[in-house]
């Protein structure tokens, strides 16, 4: 190849990419040059100085990692005179370094421990003073020991660089630089745990583990983190079966070692002690008594036996977490189909990513991504609408920085919130070209997006001369509608101008679009977006919906939605039908399966008699006004499995200990589709079982015997039963446009509700009685409820505040902290005020998971098509009393 | 040998005032009208080149070959910095150039700034020098008004702009790219190159740095031609003046220009009148606190970048500062390492950790508390330190320790032999500032 | 606080620079100049001026050793510590100081009148013993130099032994040349 360089590194030849660096070179042959500065993932300092290497021809030694190759190089990594110089670097380190070994949680896996073993230097010379830096408090979450500090600045260029929090700052000058936040305030920052992995030393430290451990008893598993759907690959370690700490390795993963604040300091929740170890019984008199695997599983057989018996099937409705593995969320949708014989089951993926996924399914005619992550980095446009990336997806968000950052892409970004700095990361700050639209706006976003395609000529003309009639029609449609109204309408052409004059682009959408109002016909016009710039089928073009569970997409590909069955087939493809009714060995249940709400109302109603309900919280998940209590209530059977009696498990009749995903093996599907092994790190807690331990044995003892050893073999029926999930690996290949499919949407199948996803969609109600709008999200601390009970999130973020721009609180003459009463249609609620500059004037923003303060607040409206219950936004009027 | 005043004549004319009138009275503002829009930029460089002017930074690189580094066809700006961070210890020249005679390095800018295809650049001054600033500043009016700045310069079409940015104490910014990287309102770390500051310099963009003298000597080259500069000094390699900064134990300190190539003796006794009290010389450090000392021995060098570089030293920032018999010479390198430690940006290990080490031995030798094991440490730790850091300062702060006990060495032994300085009672020491603030 | 009565010369300030950051020393100087230090609240309006986070703007004020991070003395006296001015006596100018003022480095006199540090090399060292105070300099001092300017100062808040434009040795009154012409 042209690109390659040709060097000799210790005598033995090696061809490499142009622009490699010395230090990576001799890595590929085997040969660590030791360093502290430089890392893989960060621009090369060469301050350490330790790197140094003999190139020949040149007088001074050079610092491997910051010389490029260059043809025809010869490099020396191991003559008497670099040994010297390494040796010296280290000399110069260990001077002033305290011998604090014995008592430093690095110890054992510290770069300076390995290089002065390495080089033992038997004595020092050193006969002064050691430099000491006082010891300050640092943190909740990281503990600083200065005295330890190299000052290879890795933390603080890996916090701007990659991060872009700039949260950490080198302060003083000379050997008395030290790191540190703003004066003397601790730290503020997104507490991705970076600064702490990326650290050769122990001068950062994990406070939640601090003293616990030495790194060598800790026993370990390389698993996947249970959060959101980015799917990163963590190590948990353990001793004795409490869960130690995370990390993770950077060679390793689709996140390739970064972590977020929940993926790195969120695990406390598997050690809880609120976890529930047995199973409880609901007595005559209300209380719950625990009890025996023994003694339930029959009761359960025998209660939902009955219930079938008595109503039959269709009497009994199912809902699991999209938290599960794939195993779990398989076993789960069998047993109901089977054991049960219902199609009314649903999963978490209801809240939201359906709406992706049916968007993709009828355009594309793929339930999953067209692109992967190494799309988005190599991207040189990436378009994102209503995700609230580094909050919710942080490690796609980094994906996004590395494209904008690291390449130089352009980034276009139709978000709520607005470019704010603050030492928190906001991905809105790196936009090329960003508009604020408040949440449940974005799909008329994609109205103008549209509308400006056309207005500025950048439609494909190709794809209007063969399929003139998609082209034309859409255009009509799009031309009646107005520019949205309160959106600059330069911005919008700007942004489809910016978007179609690229090379590469991806669209990232997320929950703000997905979870409101709209979200599925947004989703669909995207894709009209893509087709109409005749990019949705091209390599390295595509949308790219993110789920806000670990395994959203799993749920949808189990079929553990009530739409589909496993592979994310309609329950009336017959081919499917056929397929799975000849690998189960019984035709599962026909008929139109419930959905989640269609359930409860069901269940309010009468109709249902039974749930099954895994780890879901919908009496608290679902708002107050919809009355999710109410309706469980008047089940006769329910069964709640879960780690935590939620709100929902103390309305069951019997509730089951279920295992965290630290305890289970099996797989996730993260966003992009690519599945995943989860490996167990420690047993399962207590009297705790896997899901799908639990409902097989329950299966069994109804007489539908679903039996399984291990998660093994459940994933080797998944990959009998759905055809993509032989082939996927840690990277996947991502799915391709079903041209058939394309072509039927085209040629006549996007005219069905053409006039509704194109209709123009006024600006939210303005209601002078309740002028403020609120929006409820996902925050960066915390996911869903399972977070708030870790407590390294708690001490970052310990309640639900409701965030205003600052000027909006002066306004208010507000002070951070006190409460304020919020009023809505639906009711009331009192909260205490925080402030954030990154929210738009006149917005206000409540992290979901600790939205039971404000839970009669909220409103809900399903969508009509998926079912989707969205409940994200409400008019609100704020009252400081 | 006769010589002519060239950067310091106009000043010391009396009743001189550095004012717009009085440069351009004296024939200022001249150069400008020869080359702006009369000869190509490409020529101005070359005439540069020959002239063999070479930097009065530090470094003595030739000005002309620096200047045509900078991409031809480079999109977008360039910049041009004026280095007016004068804070190596012993020199003090360019704070007189710029104070008494502004419009000299100005108009050199201009020429500079010409030659480079500069649009806009700035004066990096260090912080204290608070009256340079204002100063220039007041200049800088005086040459917009006056159509030397701004647009369209004397109609010839060409354009660019000047602005002084204040330092805020540190030495290291005077490293070229330390410099620029406080231009960019960083902390001042110096770049590991390549990429040099010709490519990639301020704000990524193509750079020249420049000395304040450096710039100070283009008008004149232009004015009076190549020949007549090549002519004073000691060519081929050290053409033109320079203003060298005589202090210490020394009769009449102060700036003088000479041709380069007189010796040390010459200036020392000839110029600035011979030591302080009339006592022998025993050390001088000839070219600012980074370059090695010399002894009396080294009088007859010849004060030109060769001469000085081949016995053993540098020329360095033209600051020669005189000691007298009777000085500590490991007070003095002390001394100078507390400078160094003090200055160390902090960026390389073996500079940052190195300077505070060395200083630490010294301190203790000085102080009574030396060991014979020290010397041989603070001999091996000098050379892990030079050549294996991102810039010279590294070579620079162990060049007092190195050239010191060279010659001195007998002194450091007796230091530790007698646990006490012979010389003198030295005050106690501070101990090392830990943290900040 | 800082932005309000300083827009103008914030926006001619920013204006020099075609990145916002290269703004970061002067605004500091100007924060300085009005507060007579950098306090936390002007970094953090620097830094929400320049687009930088406020740690942003901490690393880089303590880099520098010109920047107050709190309030010091009316007079802030700066005497030169290195070789040149040490070898003609600024130690003795210390001492001098301290038996005026009774104040030693790093301390601050209790009617906060003058605060003394001690400072490396200011480009004078030809003029030594030197000290810095505020922003002029005072050269060639002797005992009795030192005790009028801090009279002067403490009385009129200036003082005409403060240096003029630098020139050293002063020119003479005859020529043009040099006046140690070697021929
Ligand atoms: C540690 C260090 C400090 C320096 N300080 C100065 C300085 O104060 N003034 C200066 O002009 N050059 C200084 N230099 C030299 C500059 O890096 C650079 O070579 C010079 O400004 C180039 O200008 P010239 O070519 O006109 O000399 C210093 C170099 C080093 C390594
Ligand atoms: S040699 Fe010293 S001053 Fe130069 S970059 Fe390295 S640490 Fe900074
Ligand atoms: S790893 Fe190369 S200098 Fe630090």
């Amino acid at each position: 190849m042209a690109d390659m360089v040709n060097i000799l590194v210790d005598g033995t030849p090696i061809a490499v990419e142009k622009g490699t660096l010395v230090i990576e070179a001799a890595r590929r042959l085997g040969i660590m040059i030791p360093h502290f500065c430089y890392h893989p993932k960060i621009k090369p300092d060469a301050n350490c100085r330790m790197c140094l290497v003999e190139v020949e021809k040149m007088p001074k030694l050079q610092t491997s990692c910051s010389t490029l190759v260059a043809e025809g190089m010869a490099v020396r990594t191991n003559t008497a005179v670099v040994e010297e110089a390494h040796k010296s670097v280290l000399e110069f380190i260990l001077a002033n370094h305290p011998l604090d070994c014995p008592i430093c949680d690095q110890g054992g896996r510290c770069d300076l421990q390995d290089f002065s073993h390495r080089y033992t230097p038997t004595k020092s010379d050193f006969l002064d003073v050691k430099r000491v830096f006082q010891k300050e408090y640092f943190s909740p979450l990281i503990d600083k020991e200065m005295n330890r500090c190299v000052q290879c600045l890795r933390c603080v260029r890996y916090c701007d660089e990659v991060i872009d929090a700039k949260a950490l700052a080198p302060i003083g000058r000379g050997s008395r630089t030290e790191i540190s936040h703003f004066t003397s305030h601790q730290l503020d920052c997104e507490f991705c745990g970076g600064c702490v992995q990326i650290c050769p030393v122990g001068a950062f430290t994990n406070r939640l583990s601090d003293y616990e451990f030495r790194p060598w008893m800790m026993k370990r598993a390389d698993t996947v983190c249970g959060y959101c759907g980015d799917g990163c690959t963590i190590t948990l370690q353990s001793r004795e079966d409490e869960l130690i700490e995370v990390i993770s390795s950077f060679e390793k993963g689709r996140n390739s070692g970064d972590l977020c604040a929940r993926g790195y300091f969120g695990y406390q929740f598997v050690n809880h002690p609120d976890r529930l170890t047995m199973p409880l019984v609901r007595q005559p008199d209300g209380r719950f008594e625990p009890t025996t695997w023994e003694d339930v599983l029959p009761l359960l057989a025998e209660r939902f036996t009955q219930v079938k018996l008595a109503y039959g099937s269709e009497a009994v409705g199912g809902l699991i977490t999209s938290r599960g593995t794939n195993e779990d969320l398989y076993v789960f949708q069998k047993f109901m189909r089977l054991a049960i014989g219902s199609n009314h089951l649903d999963s978490a993926a209801r809240f939201g990513h359906v709406n992706a996924v049916e968007a993709m399914r009828r355009v594309q005619g793929t339930n999953r991504w067209t692109v992967s992550y190494e799309d988005i980095v190599n991207a040189d446009c990436l378009l994102l609408i209503g995700t609230q990336i580094t909050w919710t997806n942080p490690i796609a968000g980094l994906k996004v920085k590395e494209a904008v950052k690291k390449h130089g892409a352009k980034l276009l970004t139709i978000e709520a919130m607005q470019p704010s700095i603050e030492t928190t990361s906001n991905i809105a700050n790196l936009s090329t070209t960003h508009l604020t639209v408040e949440v449940g706006r974005h799909p008329a976003a994609v109205h103008g997006l549209l509308k400006a395609v056309f207005d500025e000529g950048v439609a494909d003309n190709h794809l209007a001369a063969t399929a003139s009639g998609y082209v034309d029609r859409t255009r009509a449609a799009v031309s009646a509608l107005p520019y949205p109204e309160g959106m600059d309408e330069a911005t919008l052409r700007t942004i489809a101008r910016t978007f179609a004059g690229s090379r590469r682009g991806v669209i990232l959408i997320g929950q703000d679009l997905l979870q409101s109002p709209g979200g599925y016909e947004a989703s669909v016009n995207l894709m009209d977006l893509l087709l109409l710039l005749g990019k949705l089928s091209e390599k390295g073009w595509g949308l790219a919906p993110l789920t806000e569970e670990n395994n959203e997409q799993g749920a949808i590909e189990m079929g553990a939605t009530a739409d589909y069955f496993p592979g994310a087939a309609s329950l009336d493809d017959a081919a499917a039908r056929t397929r799975i009714a000849s690998a189960w060995k019984e035709s599962p249940p026909v008929g139109a399966g419930m959905r989640m709400l269609d359930m409860l109302e069901a269940a309010r109603s009468g109709k249902l008699k039974a749930m099954l309900i895994v780890g879901e919280n919908p009496a608290r998940t679902l708002p107050a006004s919809a009355k999710p209590a109410e309706a469980l209530g008047r089940l006769e059977f329910l069964v709640v499995q879960e780690l935590f009696l939620t709100e929902t498990a103390k309305l069951a009749h019997v509730v089951l200990p279920a295992s965290s995903y630290a305890e289970k093996s099996g797989s996730f599907t993260n966003s992009e589709g690519c599945v995943q092994k989860v490996r167990a790190g420690l047993e399962p807690l207590g009297g705790s079982r896997p899901d799908w331990e639990i409902l097989s044995a329950v299966s069994v003892l109804m007489g539908y015997p679903l039996e399984y050893g291990d998660a093994a073999e459940i994933l080797k029926e998944i990959r009998a039963v759905i055809p993509g999930y032989r082939v996927l690996g840690a990277t996947p290949e991502p799915a391709r446009v079903d041209r058939p499919a394309m072509d039927r949407y085209v040629g006549g199948g996007f005219a069905e509700d053409m006039a509704s996803r194109y209709r123009a969609t006024s600006n939210i109600t303005q209601d002078s009685s309740y002028p403020w709008s609120l929006w409820v999200g996902q925050s960066l601390f915390h996911s869903g409820k399972l977070s708030t009970m870790a407590k390294g999130l708690l001490e970052i973020q310990k309640e639900g505040r409701l965030y205003m721009n600052p000027a909006d609180l002066q306004r208010m003459q507000l002070a951070e902290g006190e409460m304020v009463t919020l009023t809505s249609v639906a009711g009331e609620a009192r909260v205490p005020v925080g402030a954030l500059g990154r929210i738009p004037r006149g917005i206000l923003f409540f992290p979901e998971s600790f939205k039971e303060a404000i839970a009669g607040l909220l409103t809900m409206t399903p969508d009509a098509v998926t079912g989707v219950p969205y409940h994200k936004q409400q008019r609100v009027a704020v009252h400081k009393t | 040998m006769p010589h002519e005043l060239i950067l310091l004549k106009n000043m010391s004319q009396p009743g001189y005032t550095g004012s717009l009138a009085d440069y351009e009275r004296a024939g200022g503002y001249q150069a400008i009208r020869k080359v702006l829009g009369k000869m190509p930029p490409g020529d101005v460089t070359d005439l540069v080149k020959r002239s063999g002017l070479r930097g009065r930074g530090g470094a003595g690189f030739p000005t002309g070959v620096k200047w045509s580094f900078i991409p031809k066809d480079h999109p977008g700006p360039r910049y041009l910095c004026c280095n007016a961070d004068e804070s190596e210890p012993g020199t003090f020249k360019d704070r007189q150039l710029m104070e008494r005679d502004p419009h000299q390095m100005i108009e050199g800018m201009i020429i500079a700034s010409y030659a480079i295809g500069v649009r806009i650049a700035y004066i990096y001054i260090r912080g204290e020098f608070v009256m340079g600033a204002k100063i220039l500043e007041r200049a800088l009016a005086e040459a917009y008004k006056a159509g030397y700045l701004g647009e369209n310069i004397l109609g010839t079409g060409f354009a660019v702009d000047i602005y002084v940015h204040r330092g805020a104490g540190a030495y290291i910014c005077g490293e070229e790219t330390a410099l620029l990287e406080s231009l960019e309102g960083k902390r001042g770390l110096p770049r590991t190159k390549p990429p040099f500051p010709a490519t990639n310099g301020l704000f990524n963009k193509p750079t020249v740095v420049n000395n304040v003298e450096t710039l100070a000597n283009l008008p004149y080259i232009v004015n009076r031609g190549v020949e007549w500069f090549m002519a004073i000094g000691n060519p081929p390699k050290s053409t033109g003046t320079r203003v060298f900064c005589l202090s210490g134990h020394i009769k009449r300190p102060g700036n003088y220009e000479v041709p380069m190539g007189i010796t040390f003796r010459e200036m020392i006794y000839d110029i600035a009148g011979g030591m302080r009290g009339d006592k022998p010389l025993k050390a001088f450090i000839p070219g600012g606190a980074s370059a090695s000392f010399f002894t009396s021995q080294h009088l007859d060098v010849k004060m030109d970048f060769e001469s000085v570089a081949q016995a053993g030293s540098m020329l360095g920032s033209g600051g020669v500062t005189v000691m007298e018999e009777g000085t500590c010479m490991v007070w003095a390198a002390e001394n100078l390492l507390h400078f160094f430690n003090h200055e160390s940006c902090g960026k390389c290990t073996p500079c940052r950790e190195g300077s505070s080490w060395l200083l630490q031995i010294l301190r203790r030798i000085e102080h009574g508390k030396g060991k014979m094991e020290d010397l041989g440490t603070l001999a091996r730790l000098c050379p892990n330190i030079a050549g294996r850091t991102v810039c010279a300062f590294g070579d620079a702060e162990i060049a007092p320790i190195l050239s010191t006990l060279q010659y001195f060495r007998d002194e450091y032994e007796t230091h530790v032999r007698e646990q006490r300085c012979p010389f003198r009672r030295a005050p106690a020491p501070d101990l090392i500032a830990v943290g900040h603030g | 606080m800082l932005i309000e009565p300083y827009k103008d010369r914030i926006a001619e300030i920013l204006g020099r620079y075609p990145e916002k950051r290269a703004a970061l020393l002067p605004l500091l100087w100007l924060a300085q100049e009005t507060q007579g230090y950098v306090s936390e609240e002007a970094m953090r309006e620097i830094a929400g001026l320049l687009d930088l986070t406020p740690p942003q703007v901490f690393e880089t004020v303590t880099f520098y050793s010109m920047y107050n991070l709190r309030p010091i003395g009316r007079f802030h006296i700066q005497v030169c510590r290195s070789l040149m001015c040490a070898l003609v006596g600024a130690e003795n100018l210390l001492s001098w100081i301290d038996a005026k003022l009774g104040l030693k480095t790093g301390g601050t006199t209790p009617d906060r009148m003058f605060s003394l540090h001690q400072v490396e090399c200011l480009a004078s060292c030809g003029t030594g013993p030197m000290m810095q105070i505020n922003d002029e300099y005072y050269e060639r001092l002797t005992q009795a130099k030192v005790n009028r300017i801090l009279d002067d100062l403490r009385r009129d808040g200036k003082s005409d032994l403060a240096s003029g434009p630098f020139m050293f040795p002063e020119p003479s009154n005859k020529s043009s040349e040099s006046s140690c012409r070697t021929n």
